[in-house]
C-alpha cells in the first residue's frame, strides 16, 4: 500500500462546495483518473480518503491537504498531473507528496489553521476589539450541541485564540488568525467573526491559508517542509 | 477544456460576493461540474435552455434531459443549458435583489435565449413551469410574448395531454426527442436567418411530425363538456402522432454525463437497456405511451457502459428501464458487464424488478446477494384486482420471491401498492394487509441470523390517465381515499416492522385533476401560481386550500375533472395527440378489465391488437 499526501486549493465559486460534496468530487476525479485506489472490505466497500479538516461552506482553502491511498507506487509528479485533469474549474492539486503508511491519519495531528480575512476598509473600533479579544481572560460563544443541535451551550474559546493581527497590505487590509482547529477542540472563524465589529451587508471574505500539525513544539505543515509556523507576519512572508 | 463564461451581470453579484452562501445547498445553482458543457452563446447560432420544473436533485436525475442536453449540445451550432427550478430560499433572493433567473453553465437570463425547452414529467410541477418563465423574465401567455422572446416548447411524457398548459407553451414535442429535436433546431436556425415572424416558424414546424402548436386549434364545449377541437389553421394538422424512434442501438446516446457535487435523488450512471415496457399494466401510462418494446443490444450497452464509466467516475451503473428484468440478453449483458468492471469497484444496479423468481436471482447475482434493499410492485392485494389491473404477477410468484429476498439476506423489503383502482373492494384493501403480513411473518422466521427485516409499505392513490384503458374511470372519492387510507393506518399498527406510507390524498387528486384536464384549467394554474403555488410535489409546498381557492375563484369544479367517466363514444380533449394505441384497444382493455380478465405479456403469446404500426411483434 502507498500513501500519498495531496495538497490541494479548493477557490473561487467552489468554495460554495460542502465537505461531503468535496469528498463526492475528489473520489470521482481519483476513479476517471484511473487511479488504483485501496478499498476498504465489506459489503460496501470505501475508498480511503482521509482530510485534513473540513472547511466550512463559503471559505475558500488555498492549502488543503488530503491523503490517499493508492494500491501501486506512483510518481508524485505523475499524480499531480491525471489527478489535475479530472478535477472541476477551482479544485487543484499543488503538490503530491509520499507519506509513510505507518504515520499518524492527518485529522489526529491537525492542530491550527491560519484565516485570513480581507477587508477593503478597515471597520472603526476593529483594532480596538481584536486587542480587547487577545487581552481577556475567557472569550463566551454559544454553540448548538445535543441531540439534534437543538440544545445551545455557552463555550470559552479563548484558549482555541492563538493568534490574532490586523495587518494592513495595500489598498486592503487583513485580518490574521491562527485559530486551533481539530479532534482536539477548536474555534471556528465565524466564530471569532462574530465578536468583532465586522457585520455589515457584505461579509467579508475569508480564506484559510494554511493547516498546521504540532511537530516536535512547534507548528509545521503537513506536507513536511515548510512552512513552519513562528509568527504570523513570518508565515505571511512565507505562506503565500 | 476551453470554458468560455460570459456571466450574465446581475447574477455575478450571487456568485462574488458571499452572498450565495446564504441559501441552502449553493453547490445547485454553480453550473461547473464536471462534463458540463461550454460555449460561447454569442459564436453559436441556436441557444436553447433545457428547463426542469424541480429542484435540480430531481431534475439532475433525469435520463431524457441527459440525453437532449449531449444531443443538442453535438451541433455545432447550438449550445444547450440547464435551468432547473430554484428552491424557496433561492427565489426569494433572486426576487430581493432583482435578478432574473438564468441558465446554470453562462448564467444567462431566461428571457434572452432563443428557445426554452420544458420537460413535462409530472402535472404537480405545472405552476413552477409558470413560475420559472415568470422569474426568467418571459411572459407566461405565449399570446403576450412577442418577436424578440424565446419560443417555449414542452416535451415528456405529458406533452400527450398538454392541453392545461396549452395558452403558456408556444409547441409540444409528441414521444421520442432524439430525432425531432433535430428537426426543430434546424428548421429554427433556418427561420431566424430568414428574419421571418414567429407565426411563420410555427407553422413550419406544425408540419413536423410529433409536433402540436396548440395555438392553431380551438376546443369547443357545450353543456360544459368538450366537444370538438377547431383547426385554425388550415396546415395544421388533424392528429399529431407520437414520434418514435425505431432502432434505439443506432440512436444517440450519451457518452458522458455531467457529474453533480449533490448527492442528488438518481446519482449514479445510467444505462437505458430499452424503452417501451412488454407488460401493459392498465393503470400505468408508461405503460401505453412508450411502446413498442425497443432494445438496444448488449454490445452497443457495454461500448456505452464502458465510456459512460471512464468519464464520470461514477461507482455504480443502473441497468434502467421500465422493467429491467424483461430485457431479453439480460443475463448476457451482466456477464458482459461483470468481465468489463471485474476490480475496478463498479456496483450494478437494477431499479425496476418484477416479484419473480427469475428477477430476485438476476439482483441477488449484481448485488452479490447481501444486505441493502429490494422493491417489489404487487400494486394491489388481491388476485382478482390484480387481474381487473392486468398485473399478471401472482400471489405465489409475489410471496416465493419476496421470501427468496429474505433467503438471500435482505434486510429491507419495499412495496409499492395502489389505493382507489377501479373494482376496488374491502376485500382487497384486507388483502394487501395479508400480503404484507404473511412477508412481515416470512422475514421473522429468519431471525437470529443477522438484522430483523424491515418491511415499507407504499400505498399511493390511483390516478386515472389519458391514454391509457383507464382513462374513462373516475378517481374515488376523497373522503373516501381518506377513509381507506386510515382503514389501512389501523391494520398496519399491529404489523411489527412494518411501516406504511401513503401519498398526501390532495395530491393525487391534483394530479387526477390536471391528467384528464382540458385546456379551460389553463386560469386555474395561472390563479394557483399568483397565490403562491410552485414546487407542489413537495409535500412541505403543497397547499390543497390554496388549490381550492383558485379552483372556486375561477368557477372551475375539480371534482368534475377527478371523478369524470365519459362513455366510450364522447371526445376527449386529448384525442387529437396520437400515443399510437387505438381508442378501440384502450376501450376493449377497460372492458377486459371490467371482467377481470388479463391481457398476455406481447411477447409470449398472440398479437393483442393494439394498433400500434411499425410494431416489430404486431400480428403475431
Amino acid at each position: 500500500m502507498h500513501r500519498y499526501r495531496l495538497c490541494f486549493s479548493k477557490e473561487g465559486e467552489l468554495k460554495y462546495i460542502s465537505h461531503l460534496e468535496l469528498q463526492r468530487t475528489f473520489f470521482r476525479a481519483l476513479r476517471r483518473a484511473g487511479i488504483p485506489l485501496v478499498y476498504s472490505g465489506g459489503f460496501n466497500p470505501q475508498p480511503r480518503l482521509v482530510f485534513a479538516a473540513p472547511l466550512a461552506v463559503g471559505i475558500e482553502g488555498r492549502n488543503e491537504y488530503l491523503d490517499i491511498y493508492l494500491q501501486q507506487y506512483r510518481q508524485e509528479r505523475e499524480l499531480e498531473e491525471i489527478i489535475n485533469r479530472e478535477l472541476p474549474a477551482g479544485l487543484a492539486v499543488k503538490n503530491v507528496l509520499e507519506v509513510q503508511p505507518g504515520e499518524p491519519s492527518l485529522p489526529s495531528v491537525v492542530q491550527a489553521a491560519l484565516y485570513v480575512v480581507s477587508f477593503d476598509a478597515v471597520p472603526e473600533k476593529l483594532e480596538a476589539a481584536v486587542k480587547g479579544l487577545l487581552s481577556s481572560g475567557s472569550v463566551m460563544v454559544d454553540r448548538k450541541g445535543g441531540k439534534m443541535g437543538k440544545e445551545k451551550k455557552r463555550v470559552d474559546i479563548r484558549t482555541y485564540i492563538y493568534d490574532l493581527k490586523l495587518v494592513k497590505e495595500g489598498a486592503e487590509s487583513r485580518l490574521y488568525m491562527l485559530l486551533a482547529t481539530g479532534s482536539r477542540g477548536g474555534a471556528r472563524p465565524d466564530e471569532v467573526l462574530g465578536l468583532l465589529p465586522v457585520k455589515g451587508e457584505s461579509r467579508p471574505a475569508v480564506f484559510r491559508r494554511e493547516i498546521f500539525v504540532y511537530s516536535a513544539g512547534k507548528l509545521v505543515s503537513p506536507a513536511g517542509k515548510s512552512p513552519v509556523y513562528t509568527s504570523i507576519q513570518e508565515s505571511n512572508s512565507s505562506g503565500k | 477544456m476551453g470554458m468560455v463564461k460570459k456571466m450574465g451581470k446581475k447574477a455575478s453579484i450571487l456568485f462574488n460576493g458571499g452572498l450565495l452562501g446564504k441559501v441552502n445547498r449553493p453547490s445547485r445553482y454553480l453550473g461547473s461540474e464536471f462534463n458540463a458543457v461550454f460555449k460561447s452563446p454569442d459564436q453559436v447560432k441556436v441557444h436553447l435552455v433545457l428547463a426542469f420544473p424541480d429542484l435540480y436533485e430531481v431534475g439532475m436525475s433525469h435520463l431524457g434531459t441527459k440525453i437532449l442536453y449531449a444531443l443538442a449540445n453535438s451541433l455545432p451550432y447550438v449550445y444547450a443549458e440547464r435551468v432547473f427550478a430554484p428552491a424557496a430560499d433561492m427565489e426569494a433572493l433572486l426576487r430581493e435583489k432583482d435578478i432574473p433567473l438564468f441558465s446554470l453553465e453562462s448564467r444567462t437570463p431566461l428571457s434572452r435565449f432563443d428557445l426554452v425547452g420544458f420537460t413535462l414529467q409530472y402535472e404537480l410541477n405545472y405552476t413552477s413551469i409558470l413560475n420559472m418563465l415568470h422569474l426568467g423574465g418571459i411572459p407566461m401567455r405565449g399570446e403576450e410574448r412577442k418577436q424578440q422572446h424565446p419560443l417555449v416548447i414542452g416535451g415528456g411524457p405529458l406533452a400527450l395531454n398538454p392541453e392545461p398548459l396549452a395558452p403558456f407553451l408556444d409547441l409540444f414535442v409528441l414521444g421520442d426527442g432524439e430525432e425531432v429535436l433535430l428537426e426543430l433546431l434546424q428548421l429554427y436556425r433556418d427561420w431566424k436567418e430568414s428574419g421571418a415572424r414567429k407565426e411563420e416558424f410555427l407553422a413550419g414546424a406544425a408540419g413536423i411530425a410529433g409536433v402540436y402548436v396548440p395555438s392553431f386549434y380551438i376546443p369547443r364545449y357545450r353543456g360544459g363538456r368538450f366537444v370538438s377541437l377547431e383547426r385554425k389553421e388550415e396546415h395544421a394538422p388533424a392528429i399529431v402522432e407520437r414520434r418514435i424512434v425505431s432502432d434505439l442501438d443506432s440512436a444517440f446516446y450519451p457518452r458522458s454525463f455531467i457529474v453533480p457535487y449533490l448527492d442528488i435523488v438518481h446519482d449514479r450512471a445510467i444505462l437505458e437497456l430499452f424503452r417501451g415496457c412488454p407488460q401493459g399494466c392498465r393503470f400505468c401510462q408508461a405503460g401505453f405511451v412508450y411502446r413498442p418494446m425497443r432494445e438496444r443490444s448488449p454490445e452497443r450497452l457495454k461500448e456505452l457502459a464502458v465510456c459512460i464509466m471512464e468519464s464520470t467516475g461514477y461507482e455504480e451503473l443502473s441497468l434502467s428501464s421500465l422493467s429491467s428484468s424483461d430485457y431479453s440478453g439480460i443475463e448476457e449483458l451482466i456477464t458482459l458487464l461483470e468481465e468489463e468492471f471485474a476490480g475496478k469497484q463498479v456496483r450494478l444496479s437494477l431499479p425496476s424488478l418484477k416479484a419473480d423468481p427469475f428477477a430476485v436471482k438476476l439482483a441477488a447475482r449484481i448485488q452479490g446477494g447481501i444486505s441493502g434493499g429490494i422493491t417489489f410492485a404487487p400494486e394491489a392485494g388481491t388476485q382478482r384486482l390484480r387481474d381487473i389491473i392486468n398485473k399478471r404477477a401472482t400471489e405465489d410468484d409475489i410471496l416465493s420471491a419476496a421470501c427468496d429476498a429474505i433467503e438471500a439476506g435482505r434486510n429491507h423489503l419495499k412495496l409499492y401498492f395502489m389505493l382507489g383502482l377501479p373494482g376496488e373492494k374491502e376485500e382487497d384493501l384486507a388483502g394487501i394487509v395479508e400480503l404484507c403480513s404473511r412477508i412481515a411473518a416470512a422475514g421473522r422466521k429468519r431471525s437470529g441470523r443477522g438484522r430483523p427485516l424491515r418491511t415499507t409499505v407504499s400505498v399511493s392513490t390511483f390516478v386515472p390517465k389519458a391514454h391509457t384503458p383507464f382513462q374513462w374511470e373516475p378517481q374515488l372519492d376523497l373522503t373516501e381515499v381518506r377513509r381507506r387510507q386510515e382503514y389501512l393506518r389501523r391494520q398496519f399498527q399491529s404489523l411489527k416492522n412494518v411501516q406504511l406510507t401513503w401519498h398526501q390524498p390532495g395530491m393525487s387528486y391534483l394530479e387526477a385533476v390536471f391528467a384528464r384536464g382540458d385546456r379551460r384549467l389553463a386560469a386555474v394554474l395561472e390563479e394557483a401560481h399568483a397565490r403562491g403555488s410552485r414546487l407542489d410535489a413537495w409535500s412541505d409546498h403543497f397547499d390543497f386550500q390554496l388549490w381550492e381557492k383558485a379552483f372556486h375563484e375561477r368557477g372551475i369544479d375539480p371534482h368534475w375533472y377527478a371523478r369524470s367517466s365519459p362513455g366510450y363514444g364522447e371526445p376527449l380533449p386529448w384525442e387529437h395527440l396520437q400515443a399510437g394505441v387505438t381508442r378501440d384497444f384502450l376501450a376493449c382493455e377497460h372492458k377486459l378489465a371490467m371482467k377481470g380478465e388479463v391481457t398476455p405479456d406481447c411477447r409470449e403469446a398472440q398479437c393483442a391488437g393494439c394498433g400500434l404500426k411499425k410494431c416489430p411483434l404486431a400480428g403475431r
